[in-house]
């Protein structure tokens, strides 16, 4: 078998199991009522506001339980889940919203975000420009070069022909 | 009087005074060029290790035979624990797990000792100093602020048990791996230290710092994944890693390590890095200590418990002590790091190790940030906040991703320079394939952007690193005349980092793909159903039998309430699984999911299909009318697999360490020189 051959299956093998995984994968829906599924989505953007990072969907607390009759109670009555996410924020505190909400004081932490990825992207990008202003000077790139590759060159090279 | 807590607390008293002798020794020995008093610090560390170790069998004594006398064993035990339990009650509790911290951090010291510091006279001493600084501070905390060996005010006929949530087998294994996994970053940090003490920052410290890292990585990565393991099977929530505070702080200082076993082979071939290799050793025990911190003080679950904790403010003062030092040894030495070859290229491997280490760094910082913020936030406007999965998915997932780009532009890239011509025969096939397998996966429905992206570079992940494999493979064969296995073994044995690190890469593609199959597809169905009842999820039909009741009558378990579902797949009987509720005589208002997991690959054969079934009981009434909730986690097996996969490379790339040659610069070579 040759090498491009052998390649050329590989690739073809994981190519198809790449797509095969999210491909088998992406059949999968849940069948619940429009509603019902409103009311589930709201859950999982709120925490229980005794546990520590626990999510309202999966906490067996009785004030969770309170909650989540609420969502639907609110959800049946006309609210939107913004209404009843606000609700429970004025209830309760920024503690129970799941997603930290983009405004705000909260901003501070994402100008922390992008503070840090600018001083990484801008200090490293700073120190390779300099690293590359320092250059050796160009050389013809010879076999020396790849030096991850030589001892396989060094060993077919000490092959006697057969 | 308890004869066990009073040898214990003498134990850790002693081992104090040794770690102190070996600071005191060593310092000594540097300053009179004195070989006997260094010998003595040396030896100081090994009795720091054997007294801890006296003191840890010790307490493990005290929970064996229920001596509730000492409060921390009437705290976390009780007499109808299992042996096993008392031995995972050995590490939980803060005194318990801080003396298992402080042993097996000696452990570690006592393994440098004998194997690392005959190997480096040019900075044993500093080393030696370093190890006695580290262990005594630990020590200090555990002697004076969280002593194991505290006696019981008034001796209770009975244990309170462990914590519900501890009352696990998993207990047995995940926090020793952790633990053991943070305290290990003490080695890499110590011959950072000595090397910037001793003034020596080549390859010196390097040669023996690469091999210590990569074990303190396996075992912290272990650790991880088993605390992943461990949160999926047991807390009930359907997933495996909530970006929780604690878990943030364990991962913290693998992101640093990761970053140095990176970066170190560029200071190996290239000479280049030195500050940069210093900094992320440094960083990974500054964030092991931030780590013990976080934890011990209650810090980020709220303010005002961090006020109350008086060893949390104990280790706040240990992190600024580390970080501070760190800083000033580093200022000190800058002058005298010079690269000793020149950059050529930013096409080059060189480029694509610094910036892997640099996405690392970027993780690190976002993920202290967001652990951070709510303690910030309720510092400065008293309103606390959760800073939680949404936000660390958001902003980790576009890293990450860059992380997949640059594993496979690494790996395609020469070190110093890459022609053109090179890049188009190495890097192009791939990315056509990989181009052509995004294509398919949007064909086929996958809207998702991080997943296709996520499709997109783990294909060109798989189809680089095999290539590369292939490639040697082949070379093997022809030089040898070898057959295909034989030859493809050949090449762990002849270049085990080298291709041992391809394999921890391809870990890495399948636990990218299955992080996103698990996040994005994940299906999660709630039912309400009364016994005899039934409902659909993910294909197949879950049939509520009944409500059963259980008594263990071990480890302080009151009574199981479990709930019998039979799953079919169409006619097809698949599993009986027995989700329930777990209720304990000392804590009865803290009952603990039973999470019932079926992973069984027989369900479907295809390797693509593979999921696991999930499901946990959120409650009952009278009526036993009953709400359970079903997880179907596809691809959550490939998670535990390509973890496997990480760590067999990790182990194969921890074979005997040759150091590599450095690269000559090519302009100094004779003209038509061979390689070395």
């Amino acid at each position: 078998m040759s090498a491009r051959i052998f390649l050329g299956f590989v690739s073809v093998v994981v190519l198809g199991l790449g797509v095969g995984l999210i491909a088998g994968t992406s059949t999968v829906s849940a069948q619940v009522p429009a509603t019902e599924a409103q009311a589930q989505a709201i859950e999982r953007q709120l925490l229980c506001p005794l546990c520590t990072n626990e999510r309202l969907d999966v906490c067996p607390l009785e004030i969770c339980k309170d909650m989540k009759r609420i969502i639907r109670e609110r959800l049946a009555a006309g609210s939107t889940p913004d209404d009843i996410l606000l609700y429970f924020k004025t209830r309760y505190g920024e503690k129970v919203l799941a997603e930290l909400p983009a405004t705000g004081f909260n901003l501070w932490l994402y100008g922390w975000i992008g503070l840090s990825v600018l001083a990484v992207g801008s200090v490293g990008g700073w120190f390779l420009v300099r690293l590359q202003r320092r250059a050796a000077p160009a050389a013809a790139p010879s076999r020396i070069a790849h030096e991850d590759d030589d001892w396989l060159d060094e060993q077919i090279a000490e092959t006697p022909p057969r | 009087m308890s004869l066990t807590a009073t040898v214990g607390a003498a134990a850790l008293l002693t081992s104090l005074a040794a770690a102190s002798a070996a600071i005191v020794a060593s310092i000594y020995g540097l300053r009179f060029n004195d070989r006997a008093a260094i010998a003595a610090g040396r030896r100081a560390i090994y009795a720091v290790a054997a007294l801890n170790t006296l003191a840890i069998v010790l307490l493990a004594y005290a929970l064996m035979t229920d001596d509730f006398s000492i409060a921390h064993v009437a705290s976390v035990s009780s007499s109808n624990m299992r042996s096993m339990m008392k031995w995972a009650s050995l590490w939980s509790g803060q005194p318990g797990s801080l003396l298992f911290w402080t042993w097996m951090m000696s452990v570690w010291m006592a393994a440098f000792a004998a194997i690392t510091l005959p190997k480096m006279p040019w900075g044993a001493p500093h080393a030696i100093a370093t190890m006695g600084a580290v262990i005594a501070s630990f020590l200090v905390a555990l002697a004076f602020f969280a002593s194991p060996f505290r006696l019981s005010l008034v001796t209770p006929a009975d244990g309170q048990g462990l914590n519900p949530l501890l009352v696990d087998p998993g207990m047995l294994i995940h926090p020793p791996f952790l633990l053991t996994g943070l305290v290990s970053t003490a080695i890499p940090f110590t011959l950072g230290a000595a090397a910037l003490m001793a003034g020596r920052m080549d390859n010196a410290w390097l040669r023996h710092a690469r091999g210590w890292a990569l074990a303190s990585f396996l075992v912290l990565g272990v650790g991880n994944v088993l605390g992943g393991w461990w949160a999926y099977t047991v807390l009930g929530w359907g997933g495996y890693w909530g970006w929780d505070p604690v878990e943030n702080s364990a991962i913290l200082p693998l992101l640093p390590l990761i970053g140095f076993l990176h970066s170190v082979m560029v200071q190996e071939r290239r000479g280049m890095l030195k500050a940069w290799n210093l900094v992320l050793v440094l960083a990974a025990f500054a964030l092991a200590v931030f780590g013990t911190f976080n934890v011990r003080s209650g810090l980020v679950a709220s303010v005002h418990s961090f006020a109350q904790s008086e060893v949390g403010g104990y280790f706040l003062v240990l992190l600024g002590l580390v970080m501070l030092t760190s800083i000033a040894l580093l200022v000190w030495r800058l002058p005298r790091m010079h690269a000793e070859y020149e950059f050529e290229s930013l096409a080059s491997r060189e480029t694509g190790l610094i910036l892997s280490t640099y996405v690392m760094v970027a993780i690190a910082l976002v993920v202290l940030g967001g652990t951070l913020f709510p303690v910030f936030s309720e510092l400065v406007r008293d309103v606390r906040v959760t800073v939680g999965p949404p936000f660390f998915n958001d902003v980790v997932g576009p890293l990450f991703i860059a992380m997949l780009l640059l594993i496979s532009v690494g790996t395609v890239l020469p070190w110093r320079r890459a022609t053109p011509g090179h890049l188009r025969r190495r890097f192009v096939p791939s990315v056509v394939i990989a181009l052509a397998g995004t294509a398919a996966a949007f064909a086929l429905g996958v809207r998702d952007l991080m997943a296709i992206a996520t499709v997109g570079l783990t294909i060109l992940l798989f189809v680089v690193t095999v290539r590369e494999f292939a490639a040697g493979t082949r070379g093997a064969r022809a030089a040898r005349g070898l057959s295909w296995p034989v030859a493809f073994g050949s090449l762990f044995n002849r270049d085990p980092r080298r291709y041992g690190g391809y394999l921890v890469h391809l870990g890495i593609g399948v636990i990218a793909i299955a992080v996103i199959a698990t996040n994005v597809y994940q299906e999660h169905i709630r039912a309400v159903v009364s016994p005899g009842e039934s409902f659909e999820a993910g294909g197949y039909t879950f049939v509520f039998e009944d409500l059963a009741t259980r008594r263990p009558g071990v480890d302080g378990i009151d009574v199981d309430v479990v709930a019998l579902v039979t799953v079919m797949k169409g006619e097809r009987l698949v599993a009986h699984m027995e989700p329930g509720r777990r209720f304990f005589t000392n804590f009865p208002d803290q009952p603990v999911a039973l999470v019932d997991v079926n992973g069984d690959l027989r369900r479907n054969p295809l390797p693509w299909q593979w999921n696991d079934l999930y499901l946990f009981v959120q409650g009952w009434d009278e009526e036993r009318l009953t709400e359970l909730q079903v997880y179907v986690n596809p691809l959550q097996q490939w998670l535990w697999i390509g973890s496997g996969i990480v760590v067999a490379g990790g182990l194969l790339a921890f074979a005997p360490f040759r150091a590599p040659r450095p690269v000559e610069v090519a302009s100094e070579a004779p003209e038509g020189a061979q390689p070395a």
